[in-house]
């Protein structure tokens, strides 16, 4: 006998054990592992300092906070869905509400926790309650970001309580489903859409003044970031529930047709649209009088360091998605939808790139040389600017947070029930 | 809400460096008499600058401020570092040493979301690095970049600390303090007492008799990016004729 037909039953064992595994089980251990990695790679950041970044007094925010903002856009689709379909009548969101609401929770959870690597001090974090200064937009954001936490989490279990119920589950609180209670679910609903709305325009709007209220940074200084952020967080939002739902209708958590997916990629070409005319408005209001203010980040952005950045978001990120979208035969279907909204989406994150980095590539006043860098280990002490793109040590970070995300969302997808009765 | 006033730094008890110094040391860094309530301004007289550095240089032993860390820096008026500028066919030279402005509508303190940034009631802007959070907002806020962070371990060219300060705590903010420690000694701040060319003149803003308030008013005491409307207490004087090379 051959070595190699003795070898053979053993190898097909193992391919058999192999083949076994659960691969929600192998999906969580990987998302476990790479948290482990980026909570390790957080703790060597705050023993080490921040200096393990590639931030420094040139440009001070990068990575941390432009995921910080791209999540609180994310994180516009739920409540826009859901309580906009109540507050006006749009019942066709309604197989895909509860992922709507969900997703809401997770993005706009782990936004909050985007900020914690890019705070110095980390485990001073309680100065803010201890101590909060209530002319600091900061201040306002971390408020309208914990009420929204809130709303969200109480929207999910209004949501699948009177489910939750029926199943026994604890998560129902030990409530009982009824069909009274089932009614007071829905005046409930009906009366959080009344908060709910107002509160996801302030978020958005909040996290914009954090930028556009500082007078010091004149690519920021301007009324319009608080719109802009509405609708960049409304494009970035309802694209990221579209491909969620198209995902989870893949693994049969959700049913519902093609038609609402049409619908929703109409909605996105809407919004789309609504943002391009705002980042039009912008560019020509700052570009027309060709004066030079401070540094010229327009030109920076229409033809210098940021052009490809630009030019890219406004190519594919806005008129493709817009153009994938905007004949009915196309958006019929859901592949071109899917598409379209992940391009959208890779446009929305170019856009706050682009904002956040243009808006500090240049050192204030603009005098050689410049400012000091804050460390010393190029032999340098200033910088004009400073082209910063993210260290390892950053995207661990970020791959991290982000694993914790998908890790929270699939025990969600797994435990609450998703599809409304009689879908 | 009120403001909580933070801990006061714990001086060591040992004899102030400044009863040290000759007399006459002494003497030459001593503030002129101030009125009752008294709100400290500084004076630059761009025309006396010669862009030697050394009120740079001192602000960092003084306050023990790490390598690649500056309160205080010295910009040129041109394309590069000490290059001269070309008007109307001839080659000029003037800087702008900038520290912290003080300013009386301070955007660093409207900002900070923990109050760890404040004014003090003789107007100086003050950082309290045991509340700061080092979120950095104030970097952000600042529009002349006089502030810097603590990005990681201190360093030092010989890894001693110098000066009349404690080193501030990793992953905090930091700036100019318009040596807070030497006014409580009646001396005016090591940038001044240090300028070769006596360009830098201190003193009390409240007093409309005051040097600095003299000359703010004999010469037109500019403010720096006046149109952004933070009002500093650190006050330019133009030169009044040109400097040729």
């Amino acid at each position: 006998m051959s070595a190699q037909a003795r070898s053979g039953p053993v190898g097909r064992g193992v391919t058999e054990r192999v083949g076994r595994v659960d691969p929600l089980l192998a999906w969580i251990g990987f998302l476990l592992v790479v948290m482990a990695v980026g909570f390790a790679t957080w703790i060597y950041q705050v023993t080490n300092g921040l200096g393990v970044t590639n931030l420094r007094n040139t440009v001070m925010w990068g990575q941390y906070i432009l995921f910080f903002m791209f999540f609180v856009g994310l994180s516009a689709g739920g409540l826009i869905v859901a309580s906009a379909g109540r507050l006006f009548g749009v019942t066709r969101f309604a197989p895909i509400v509860r992922l709507a609401v969900l997703e809401a929770t997770v993005a706009v959870m782990l936004a909050a926790i985007f900020l914690l690597p890019d705070i110095g001090r980390p485990e001073r974090l309680w100065h803010l309650f201890r101590y909060p200064n209530l002319t600091s937009p900061m201040i306002w954001d971390i408020a309208i970001v914990t009420a929204y936490f809130a709303l969200s989490v109480t929207y999910v279990w209004l949501y699948t309580r009177a489910d939750l119920a029926a199943a026994r589950s604890p998560l129902a609180l030990g409530t009982g489903d009824t069909p009274a209670g089932r009614e007071r679910d829905d005046r409930w609903k009906d009366a959080l859409a009344w908060i709910a709305l107002p509160a996801a325009v302030l978020l958005h709007s909040i996290t914009a003044w954090i930028f556009g209220l500082q007078i010091s940074r004149g690519f920021w200084y301007s009324a319009i970031m608080a719109p802009m952020f509405v609708a960049s967080a409304l494009v970035s939002g309802v694209a990221l529930v579209i491909i969620l739902a198209l995902i989870l209708r893949r693994f049969g958590r959700l049913s519902f047709d093609d038609g609402l997916v049409s619908f929703l990629g109409g909605l996105l070409a809407a919004f789309i649209s609504v943002e391009a005319f705002l980042v039009l408005a912008e560019v020509l209001t700052a570009a027309y009088p060709g004066v030079e203010f401070e540094g010229d980040p327009m030109a920076r952005m229409l033809t210098g360091q940021f052009a490809p950045l630009f030019w890219f978001e406004v190519s594919v990120g806005l008129a493709l998605p817009f153009f994938m979208l905007a004949r009915r035969s196309w958006r019929a279907s859901p592949r071109m939808v899917a598409a379209a909204a992940g391009i959208a989406i890779v446009g929305i994150y170019v856009h706050r790139l682009n904002l956040v980095l243009n808006g500090l590539s240049v050192a204030p006043i603009g005098l050689p040389p410049g400012v000091s860098i804050g460390t010393a280990q190029n032999g340098a002490s200033f910088a004009m600017s400073h082209f910063y793109v993210p260290s390892l040590v950053e995207w661990l970070i970020v791959a991290g947070v982000l694993a914790g995300g998908a890790l929270l969302f699939t025990l969600a997808v797994r435990w609450l029930p998703l599809r409304p009765a009689g879908h | 809400m009120r403001y909580v006033a933070p801990k006061e730094a714990t001086v060591p008890d040992r004899r102030s460096p400044i009863d040290l110094l000759p007399a006459a040391s002494r003497e030459w860094g001593r503030i002129e008499p101030p009125s009752d309530q008294p709100r400290w301004g500084m004076v630059v007289d761009t025309e006396r600058c010669i862009g030697c550095w050394s009120c740079a240089v001192i602000c960092k032993s003084e306050n023990n401020v790490p390598l690649g860390a500056w309160w205080n820096r010295i910009l040129t008026e041109g394309e590069g570092l000490d290059l001269p500028t070309t008007e109307h066919g001839s080659e000029e030279m003037s800087w702008t040493p900038l520290a912290c402005q003080m300013c009386e509508n301070p955007p660093c303190v409207k900002v900070c979301p923990v109050q760890a940034t404040y004014v003090r009631d003789d107007g100086v802007v003050m950082m309290d690095n045991e509340r700061c959070i080092g979120c950095r907002y104030c970097m952000i806020a600042c529009p002349y970049g006089v502030r810097t962070f603590n990005w990681g371990t201190p360093q030092r060219p010989n890894g001693l600390e110098t000066g009349m300060v404690a080193e501030r705590p990793i992953g905090t903010v930091e700036k100019c303090t318009f040596c807070v420690h030497r006014l409580e000694e009646g001396q005016v701040p090591s940038c001044v007492v240090s300028c070769p060319a006596g360009a830098r003149i201190f003193g009390d803003l409240n007093d409309p008799d005051s040097r600095v308030s003299r000359l703010i008013r004999d010469r037109e005491g500019r403010m720096l990016l006046e149109d952004r409307g933070t009002r500093p207490k650190v006050r330019y004087l133009p030169a009044r004729r040109r400097r040729g090379l």
